[in-house]
């Protein structure tokens, strides 16, 4: 019991970081960002580049590839996002999918479909839980979704810019008045969003061993979960669920294991649950 | 507004087709033929043309089958799919376990994998009607996911990892074993598929589609059953998308897992929406190139997820019509009409407002159309309409005016039974319809018009006023899918009665321009007599006049007196502009913060100090 809980903790922290950057988009700009996963496995393939062939230091390496991300994010939400901004939403979900399938395409065009293995940077044992060996990553993942959801409780509670950016999707006009440039607003969210993926896709990669691209759009499923459960437009809510999401995974891969694809089917459930019966969520306010 | 600055004259079309279209059997004939000679013509073309060719065309042909469906749900519905691939595979699964596995005709394959495509979509669509908008591309996401990793590996069903194996199709003792005539049987299949969907958008159901894409409020004001339809396009995208996901395994002669990955799905996306979404021939014609080109071209493989969803973003951004976009501009320069954006004096098309008799319905006629008794609508804390109670006289023009946010189209909406009421009762036509949801609303004799324009700006103007009579074209939507004889009959006479529209309306030469490019005056004269058109007993206008020079309001008001004295029309109108009201109105509701504030003659209530205070935003005494 404490096994599972410990692995579901330390999983769910990752689908919970994930989940949170998806729900600010769509806080910011009602948005559901499809792409946020593809952008996140560049992340982790540039890193590979970064310290495999080319051997920079990890930090470095890291460091780069977040900063790439968080600026693919922003050129896309710059070229894309903002041009379509009026259009329907169903045009906007196209248009982040594709451009999900677009990062893809260039993953596969210039590391080719052959998995990658990324060699861990940390040389600690990770603390022993309930007789878990925590990896590395994972509490890394663990520490950065705790910090990230202080950070964001802070910005979007006291700071004038995350208010802003709160009353922006209701009311774009409202905050136009107030002098506020919109513009950055949209910006900065899809680049948070997008280094928030690029780092989830390098944990993600390092606790899988090897990875290919698209090898995010299980983890997209999961967090998607996750944002559902918390709400979707609740930022604790994104982690809570995430913590959610990550148990009842552990639960079923202790209990279940040996029936493939449970854990989305469970999870594809649970989003027709939640949207048809409790459309808020656990912490969401209503629409 | 006046300024006529045609650079060349709208091309007049004077004769106005009155028949509606046949249904196609002549291309369906070719097909049959072409089925029947396929044999022969195989081995008479294996020369320069051999099997391996054919067997990529059979890819080409097969995914642009496949893509129909898709471009039905997204285009026409407006719905989405992120899960295309899940569907396919049940389709090619369930062909693999009836022609593979049980060694059943391929026919009986194909029929099974379209009715488990239709229960799939049914029960994804079933959450969609009470949850709108995004959570679908959640639920359709998850279903592809769940269905990859969980169904399509499961050993006893459908073959683990090793898939299974769909054999080349068997009709009686013919075998489709050369590639030829495999051709020849996908090129039937997929032009059956094209033919049915051509043939529903040619009916009420391809044009209820398109209206709920569009605007679902608008939608059931004409009487249109949203739910309803929103379920036959589910079930019509799941039993096309599993009949192309059969022949798409009797193709690749396996169902296997990782053909129906997550970016197998996104690519159909893809497809569409580069084949320009609504577009039959586009999306077909870029799904045929996705099928065939990397097979044909070995190299562009690599580069095809690079460059389409790319072109995608581009599309998107700078030509939302996509490829059908760009064969339409063709179509229009060979037959030499261009879509010259059509300008007209406002003055002069409100002047042409006269409006068709309305179609005899049912309806009884009463003294009082309409009824409104102590009606509240509350939205969370705010409350809209508090206990308003009013009525209609029959064969009059009652006005309803007060200052913004009286709760004016609020009282409307929920009289049409777009917003629910909390609180009293509503009767129509003699009818209690306070518990009717919208659609049978309007078939109680009640039309209305819309702040924004009500209508499809997307849809020729015949196609909208073919849109506004949904409720009596009355055959079932299964016989629309054959066109067949009764089906016919019925456009034929929705046809007749658009076409005698737009003469009384003198609109002849706009007839097949879309609604987008007549000028604001002019789209709303159409909608008033779309709306008018089905409902004799009460015309619900929401600011008519809005948006109109003074001058168009002034004949728009003459012609709103003439539907009355003439046709015999009852209206209840809310209207800004106060001359028109004076000018028109026999009585006139007076409504402030939610509440009845008086009734009374247009001089009693200007008179009032009460309704002088309250648009003044003074405190009354």
């Amino acid at each position: 019991m404490g096994t599972i809980l410990v692995i579901g903790i330390a999983t769910g922290a990752v689908y919970g970081l994930f989940a949170f950057g998806l729900v600010l988009v769509y806080k910011a700009t009602r948005v559901l960002n499809f792409a946020q996963a593809e952008i996140g496995a560049f992340a982790a393939f540039l890193t590979w580049t970064l310290t495999n062939p080319v051997h920079l230091p990890w930090a470095l390496a890291a460091g780069i590839a977040l900063a790439a991300s968080g600026i693919v994010g922003m050129a896309f939400e710059r070229l894309v996002i903002r041009p379509l901004i009026s259009a329907s939403r169903l045009t906007l979900v196209v248009a982040t999918v594709s451009a999900g399938l677009l990062v893809g395409g260039v993953e596969l065009k210039a590391w080719g479909g052959n998995p990658k293995i990324l060699s861990s940077p940390f040389t600690f044992r990770g603390p022993s839980i309930a007789g878990v060996v925590l990896p590395p990553p994972r509490l890394v993942a663990l520490i950065i979704g705790i910090v990230a959801a202080a950070v964001a409780a802070w910005f979007f509670r006291r700071t004038t810019f995350g208010l802003a950016l709160l009353a922006a999707a209701q009311d774009v006009v409202g905050v136009r008045l107030t002098g506020i440039r919109l513009r950055h607003l949209s910006a900065f969210t899809w680049g948070v969003s997008s280094v928030i993926g690029g780092i989830t896709g390098i944990v993600i990669a390092l606790s899988l061993g090897a990875f290919a691209p698209f090898f995010m759009a299980r983890l997209m499923l999961l967090a998607f979960a996750a944002a559902v459960v918390g709400g979707m437009t609740s930022l604790p809510g994104a982690l809570v669920g995430g913590v959610a999401v990550g148990v009842a995974e552990a639960t079923i891969a202790h209990f279940w294991i040996s029936v493939p694809g449970l854990v989305e089917t469970v999870m594809f459930g649970v989003i027709v649950l939640v949207l048809l019966v409790r459309p808020s969520g656990l912490l969401g306010r209503a629409a | 507004m006046a300024a006529k600055t045609l650079e060349r004259e709208p091309a007049v079309r004077t004769t106005f087709s009155l028949s509606a279209p046949r249904p196609s059997w002549q291309v369906g004939l070719v097909f049959v033929a072409f089925a029947a000679l396929s044999p022969f013509l195989g081995r008479a073309l294996s020369g320069p043309f051999n099997g391996y060719h054919a067997l990529i065309l059979c890819f080409g042909v097969t995914y642009a089958m496949a893509a129909l469906p898709l471009n039905l749900l997204m285009g026409y519905a407006g719905q989405i799919s992120l899960g295309h691939a899940a569907f396919l595979g049940v389709g090619a699964y369930a062909s693999g376990i009836i022609a593979g596995r049980l060694g059943l005709p391929f026919v009986l394959g194909l029929l099974v994998a379209m009715a488990a495509g239709a229960v799939a979509a049914l029960v994804i669509g079933l959450p969609a009607l009470r949850i709108r908008g995004l959570y679908l591309a959640l639920v359709t996401l998850g279903f592809g996911l769940a269905m990859y990793s969980l169904v399509f590996r499961l050993r006893a069903v459908t073959g683990g990892y090793a898939g299974i194996a769909v054999p080349r199709p068997k009709a009686g003792t013919f075998e489709f074993s050369n590639n030829m005539d495999l051709l020849a049987m996908v090129i039937v299949l997929f032009g059956a598929v094209w033919l049915l969907d051509r043939n529903l958008m040619r009916t009420k159901v391809g044009r209820a589609f398109l209206a709920l894409r569009e605007e679902e409020d608008v939608a059931a004001a004409f009487g249109i059953d949203v739910p309803r339809y929103k379920i036959y396009a589910f079930v019509l995208y799941g039993a096309f998308a599993g009949a192309a996901g059969s022949v798409l395994g009797h193709v690749i002669g396996f169902a296997q897992q990782e053909t129906f990955t997550f970016d197998f799905s996104l690519i159909f996306v893809v497809i569409v929406l580069i084949g320009g979404l609504r577009s039959r021939s586009g999306v077909a014609l870029s799904a045929f190139f996705f099928g065939a080109s990397p097979r044909l071209f070995g190299f562009l493989h690599d580069w095809v997820l690079l460059v389409a969803p790319a072109l995608v973003l581009f599309t998107l951004v700078r030509h939302p019509r996509g490829l059908g976009g760009a064969i339409a501009e063709i179509q229009h320069a060979i037959r030499g009409r261009r879509s010259a954006k059509i300008e007209s004096d406002d003055d002069e098309a409100a002047g042409h407002l006269a409006l068709p008799r309305p179609v005899a319905t049912d309806t009884r006629d009463v003294e009082k159309p309409l009824v409104v008794g102590d009606v509240v609508v509350r939205f969370g804390g705010l409350v809209a309409v508090d206990g308003v109670s009013l009525d209609v006289e029959h064969n009059r023009i009652t006005g309803l005016i007060g200052p913004n946010g009286a709760g004016k189209t609020t009282l409307f909406n929920a009289v049409s039974g777009l917003v629910q009421t909390q609180q009293g009762q509503i009767v129509v036509n003699g009818v209690d319809v306070t518990k009717m949801p919208a659609h049978r609303r309007a078939a109680a004799g009640m039309g209305r018009t819309f702040q924004q324009i009500g209508l499809v700006k997307d849809l020729s103007v015949t196609e909208n006023l073919l849109l506004a009579q949904h409720r009596l074209a009355s055959y079932d939507p299964v016989s629309a899918l054959g066109f067949l004889p009764q089906v016919s009959r019925g456009e034929r006479r929705l046809r007749e009665r658009a076409a005698e529209t737009l003469s009384v309306l003198r609109f002849e030469r706009y007839a097949d321009a879309d609604l987008g490019e007549l000028s604001h005056g002019q789209q709303r004269i159409v909608e008033i007599a779309a709306a008018s058109l089905t409902s004799p007993g009460l015309l619900l206008l929401d600011e008519p006049s809005a948006g109109m020079s003074p001058a168009a309001a002034e004949a728009l008001a003459e012609r709103l007196i003439q539907i009355r004295d003439e046709i015999g029309q009852t209206i209840f109108l809310i209207e800004h502009h106060l001359p028109l009201v004076m000018a028109t109105c026999d009585r006139v509701h007076v409504m402030d913060s939610g509440r009845l504030l008086t009734t009374g003659t247009p001089a009693e209530i200007r008179r009032n100090p009460d309704v002088v205070a309250a648009y003044l935003g003074g405190r009354a005494r």
